[in-house]
């Protein structure tokens, strides 16, 4: 399969020769369609110190079809929704500029400058949007308030995955 | 080509040749019998892509007289391209018996096509005895060879210097198309990492994008663009390059050339790709469909089994695979009912016929209906059901108090003066009364007698409603209603006065009542409440009648009466004139107070002339205005009151007759009035 092996060679070459601030890995050995990538928030933003645990799910018609990245780690940013599912605006991720061309790795380099660099004027979060616009330290301590209380210690991906994965392990010890 | 063995000879020719054999692989004997006539095409590559000049026939003349050929003056005349491969040069060398010590060797050199002056060749041939000499007669195989491959780099001195090369251009497609093959055939070599599947690939197997230049694996290409077509995609039939069209946005705002940068692939480089030709085909069809459907001026056949859309230069039906440009500006396009000056342009009825595409059905994209010619007046199909009361009762409006342009059906509404109109928007003389078009030379004569000695129905009607039309103005304004509907001011002409009240008589065949005294005729203005005023009269069933001819009755509201009256009915189809009188006539109700205003528009009593007119009339007219109010809790005996009044003059039994008919037109229109405006 073209889109296996592709993603097989963005992957070594993101291990291998990893972008800065961040770890990969598979979320599952079998399936390459599920990256995990741990994120370093970046020292220069408000978000250094964290560590930000982004999914990174590569649909079957990759890399014809956009990737869809999400953060794991809540966040207080005006382009990434503030709840669980911690969706993320980012235009090379949108259907109509989607490139096959494009690489993870671009992407992922994106998000990062996102976290140095939020895009008020395309917020999925108006209000804090707005609070970055008009009221830059009330944002910080805001984004740090969260990074302390999400950010810290070991990342954990995904509530459901983790979830699914402490169902089967009850069964086996039962 | 003969097999080339130098080896086992004394013979200094066999020593040279044996290592120039080595050396050029491609060396190959000219006769089987000759072993020292050797033959090699030597390349002409130039290591800079030359600019190459095909001068037309009459400027090639001009060239020749001052032998040095293009110069700066005729550069602009010719078409010239960039080739980096030229037709390689074929190179004969024969060694006599004598060479190498007493005899040169013999050197022919050639080009297919003979796209090289043989001045050119000339001198290059002489260059081998010329290098044998300075070689002090020695083996100078491979000092000429080497010699004319340097030679080549620079086209042989020909593409120095600041004019290119030129070549007849009757060799133009033999050089165009070998530099292509050459390219391409470089292009096979070469390797590639292809930008979707990460894998490096021959030349051979990829395709470089024909726009952008960017190269891609053929599969990829074809996985992608395939998978696209099939879903609709359209917008992703485009160079897969991340930031291709962003850079190319950027090279066409400095260049200016086009507005927006071509982003999709052309069909034939689709083909070229290559794709199935179905697929390019279904990329075309959609292709000109999303055109269309993205258009809101398009028109689309009314016949239900074709739908097609109807011919516009801006769109142009594909012809097989090759998709027609769209037009460049595109601007241009949307605004294309306005004109450089930002006026709108000048409506043109011929505008108006439509040709499909698929069926070659003609028709009025305004009506719909099979096209009818220019000068025909035609409404588009109600859509009634979409519209909101507010709508409707705009509409119910325009239809009341303005007349439609018979060429342009734009509405226009009469502030003042006579009823030469001249519509605002295409420039048509037209009556106001009844919509005819004028002969823009004599408008006039509509309103007099003709040539052939007859009248028509508007007779000496120039000034009727000649203080406008519509709520504010004319004799059946209301105080307690101002139209808010949008009103088309028309440019007004100026005429003579017109006797009015001698039309109404001479035009009146109806045997009833005496026509009432003409001292009768209320003032205009200073109307008092229960007192049925004059008003507009003819216009408004002439226009009613222009826009639904279904309608039997000349007033739109006077079906019932029409089909009771019999007599009445048989002067309607005339052009109007008289039913004019009848059905436009309207009581000016004393409970007009009483109109809600979610009817205003459409409840406003048309006034009649009921004065002037005989009974029957004044029951159009009754009838009519109970129409109107028929949400009106005064409804019910207005009509027969105002009945009462009007019709003074009558005895008992046709007083009866018309309660009577009354009646029967009020409960015909309740159940059958589709105009009446819910509220």
């Amino acid at each position: 399969m073209a889109s296996q092996k592709r993603i097989a060679k963005e992957l070594a070459d993101c291990t291998t020769n990893p972008p800065a601030g961040m770890s990969i890995s598979l979320a599952n050995d079998s399936d390459v369609h599920k990256w995990h990538v741990v994120l370093d928030g970046p020292p220069d933003s408000v978000y250094a110190g964290g560590k930000f645990g982004i999914i990174v799910s590569l649909p079957s018609e990759y890399p014809f079809k956009a990737p869809v990245v999400t953060f794991a780690t809540r966040i207080y940013h005006p382009n990434i929704t503030n709840d669980s599912l911690g969706n993320i605006c980012l235009s090379i991720l949108k259907p109509e500029n989607w490139k096959p061309a494009s690489r993870l790795l671009a992407v992922l380099e994106a998000v990062r400058a996102l976290l140095i660099e939020p895009q008020p004027d395309d917020p999925l979060e108006g209000r804090i949007a707005d609070e970055y616009r008009r009221e830059r330290k009330e944002f910080e301590k805001n984004a740090k308030t969260y990074v302390t209380r999400y950010a810290k210690g070991p990342v954990k991906f995904d509530v459901l995955a983790a979830a699914a994965a402490a169902a089967p392990a009850s069964n086996t010890s039962s | 080509m003969a097999s080339l063995n130098y080896d086992n000879s004394d013979d200094p020719r066999d020593i040279e040749l044996s290592s120039l054999t080595a050396i050029y692989p491609e060396i190959h004997q000219v006769r089987p019998d000759d072993p020292y006539a050797i033959a090699l095409d030597i390349p002409v590559t130039p290591s800079k892509a030359v600019v190459v000049f095909f001068p037309a026939p009459e400027a090639q003349e001009n060239a020749g007289a001052n032998t040095n050929g293009l110069n700066g003056a005729n550069a602009g005349q010719v078409d010239s391209h960039e080739l980096a491969h030229l037709p390689s040069l074929h190179l004969e060398v024969a060694f006599g018996p004598e060479y190498p010590d007493d005899q040169p060797p013999k050197v022919t050199l050639s080009t297919t096509p003979p796209w090289l002056p043989a001045e050119t060749l000339r001198k290059l041939e002489e260059d081998a005895p010329r290098l044998w000499e300075e070689m002090g007669r020695d083996m100078v195989g491979f000092t000429y060879i080497d010699h004319v491959q340097q030679s080549a780099e620079d086209v042989f001195g020909l593409a120095g210097g600041s004019g290119g090369l030129q070549v007849d251009p009757q060799h133009k497609i033999a050089i165009l198309d070998y530099d292509i093959k050459a390219r391409q055939a470089a292009f096979d070599r070469e390797t590639f990492e292809c930008g979707v599947c990460l894998d490096p690939k021959k030349g051979a197997v990829c395709h470089r994008m024909l726009d952008c230049g960017h190269v891609f694996c053929v599969e990829c290409l074809k996985d992608c663009y395939n998978k696209a077509i099939e879903e609709g995609d359209l917008a992703a039939v485009r160079c897969l390059e991340p930031s291709c069209a962003k850079k190319r946005q950027k090279t066409c705002d400095s260049g200016k050339k086009r507005k927006r940068p071509r982003t999709y692939i052309s069909p034939s480089e689709l083909l070229q790709i290559p794709l199935e030709s179905a697929m390019v085909k279904r990329y075309v069809t959609l292709k000109y469909k999303n055109e269309l459907e993205s258009d809101k001026n398009t028109i689309y056949c009314p016949r239900s089994w074709c739908n097609g859309a109807a011919r516009s230069k801006k769109h142009r039906k594909p012809e097989g695979l090759e998709l027609a440009e769209a037009s460049d500006d595109e601007d241009e396009a949307e605004e294309s009912n306005v004109g450089p000056d930002g006026k709108p342009k000048p409506f043109e009825a011929k505008d108006r016929l439509a040709i499909c595409e698929d069926c070659s059905f003609a028709f009025c994209s305004r009506c719909l209906q099979s096209w009818h010619g220019e000068f025909f007046l035609c409404v588009p199909p109600e859509k009634k059901e979409q519209l909101t009361a507010e709508e409707l009762a705009s509409a119910e409006y325009i239809r009341l108090h303005s007349t439609p342009c018979p060429t342009c059906a734009v509405p226009a509404q009469k502030t003042h003066g006579c009823n030469h109109m001249i519509c605002f928007r295409c420039n048509t003389h037209f009556c106001y009364l009844c919509s005819a078009w004028l002969d823009p030379m004599n408008p006039y004569r509509h309103f007099n007698v003709q040539p052939n000695g007859k009248v028509t129905s508007c007779y000496n009607r120039l000034w009727e409603l000649e203080g406008g039309d519509g709520e504010g103005v004319g004799y059946g304004f209301d105080e307690g209603f101002r139209g808010d509907a949008p009103l088309v001011e028309v440019e007004e002409a100026e005429a003579e006065d017109a006797e009015l009240d001698q039309m109404i008589q001479g035009d009146e065949p109806a045997p009833q009542a005496p026509e009432p005294p003409r001292e009768e005729a209320p003032p205009r203005g200073g109307l008092v409440a229960g007192q049925v005023d004059i008003a507009r009269e003819g216009p408004l069933v002439l226009r009613i009648a222009a826009n639904q001819p279904a309608r039997g009755g000349g007033h739109g509201d006077a079906q019932g009466h029409a089909a009771v009256q019999p007599a009445r009915g048989g002067n309607q189809h005339v052009a109007g004139g008289h039913e004019g009188h009848g059905g436009g006539g309207r009581g000016q109700a004393p409970g007009g107070g009483g109109r809600g205003a979610g009817n205003r528009a459409a409840g406003r009593g048309r006034g009649g002339g009921p004065h002037r007119q005989n009974n029957q009339r004044n029951q159009a007219g009754q009838g009519r205005r109970r129409n109107n109010n028929i949400n009106n809790q005064n409804n019910g005996n207005a009509g027969p009151q105002d009945v009462e009044v009007e019709g003074g003059g009558l005895d008992a039994a046709q007083q009866a007759w018309i309660r009577q008919f009354v009646q029967l037109a009020l409960n015909d229109e309740e159940d059958g009035d589709d105009f009446d405006i819910p509220v």
